[in-house]
């Protein structure tokens, strides 16, 4: 079983007493606690502003452990992507941001999309997962 | 300037053939400019006891900034591997919390519209007249109808929030949605006049307009109808 370790560690001085969130999770197949997620993509490529593109050029098996991690490299500040699932408005990811997320992908449309705004974006992807519906050529 | 960082650690030593160390730290930021978020919603721990089949809304798009550099954090603390969290944007389900993950999100907070209509002190108010609206009773001290609006406006409504101008108070639903209220100008649902000296005292609505509701609340759906824990944190502009 491969053991692949998600971590995260949210600090501020925001509030009246320094705050210090962590969380780390081994990330498994759906419903199991043995088996850790065995499959995973990584990519990095530049999105061209205008058009809405998938971020995934395959459909993962639905309703399962998938994590997916994205981050936006950009260092210009008001440069961003939109990140949508099915026509759904998730966020936006600014220059530097990351987000960590399960991915249901419950079918084709559930994949999810993002659009590059104020310029082109660099962005860093990682999908893990248990499987994936391979298109036919 | 409040400095506020989110740091990821991805690892594994046998998922590839060589060791994958990924380690990404963002520091929050306002949208489109370099100065720190300034508010929080702090670390929450809440526990659901129900039906699974009900998503349960755990933060409100109309109550934040949308468009913003919002960021969710979310834990299920649930040991047991059965059991998992759906979180649903909207309609829109992006993925399950299985026991001990963790996920953390940009969130784009759209709202909708709130309902909101005027109400208007007509006729000749006596004292001991009386409205009312949404649960709360408001009982006229004197005969003066601009006194009587102020004390509508005086009291604290559970679904809406008020203001007043001379006679008039303009009432606003503390949650964007098409409630039913109100659709136009017709009339309120729900109002009730007192009109003890018969005076045609009367309360008609002047002014209305129907809402719409969010389209990106963000609500959890557990599996079991035991009960289920989860933490969150919501970082916003």
């Amino acid at each position: 079983m491969a053991t692949t370790t998600a971590a995260v560690t949210l600090t501020s001085d925001l509030l009246s007493d320094n705050m210090s969130v962590s969380a780390s999770t081994t990330c498994m197949k759906a419903g199991t606690t043995a088996d850790g997620l065995d499959q995973m993509e990584y990519v990095l490529v530049e999105i061209p502003t205008g058009d809405e593109y998938d971020l995934i050029a395959t459909t993962p098996t639905a309703s399962k452990g998938s994590k997916l991690y994205v981050k936006n490299h950009s260092t210009d500040e008001t440069y961003y992507i939109a990140i949508t699932q099915n026509s759904q408005a998730i966020g936006r990811l600014y220059a530097g941001d990351w987000m960590f997320i399960p991915a249901d992908f419950h079918d084709a449309a559930g994949d999810i999309a993002i659009t590059s705004v104020g310029g082109t974006n660099k962005i860093e992807y990682a999908l893990f997962h248990e499987g994936t519906v391979l298109s036919a050529t | 300037m409040a400095t506020t960082t989110a740091t990821i650690t991805i690892a594994s030593t046998d998922l590839l053939s060589d060791e994958l160390a990924l380690t990404s730290t963002a520091t929050l930021t306002l949208a489109g400019n370099s100065t720190g978020v300034t508010q929080a919603s702090g670390l929450s721990r809440k526990t659901i006891v129900g039906d699974p089949a009900k998503p349960q809304i755990i933060y409100r798009a109309g109550d934040y900034t949308t468009g913003g550099a919002n960021k969710v954090y979310i834990k299920n603390t649930s040991t047991t591997a059965a059991e998992f969290f759906t979180v649903q944007i909207d309609q829109e389900v992006v993925g399950r919390l299985y026991a001990g993950d963790w996920m953390f999100m940009p969130w784009i907070a759209t709202s909708g519209t709130k309902e909101t209509f005027i109400v208007s002190a007509t006729g000749t108010v006596a004292a001991g007249d009386s409205w009312d609206f949404d649960g709360v009773t408001t009982v006229s001290a004197d005969a003066n109808l601009n006194n009587f609006a102020a004390a509508v406006n005086a009291k604290t409504y559970p679904n809406w929030t008020t203001t007043v101008s001379s006679a008039a108070v303009t009432f606003t639903a503390r949650y964007a949605g098409a409630a039913g209220v109100v659709t136009g100008n017709t009339a309120i649902t729900g109002d009730t006049v007192t009109d003890l000296a018969d005076s045609n005292f009367t309360m008609p609505i002047t002014s209305g307009a129907a809402g719409t509701r969010s389209e990106s609340d963000i609500s959890m759906l557990p599996s079991v109808v035991t009960a289920m824990t989860y933490e969150t944190m919501l970082i916003h502009e």
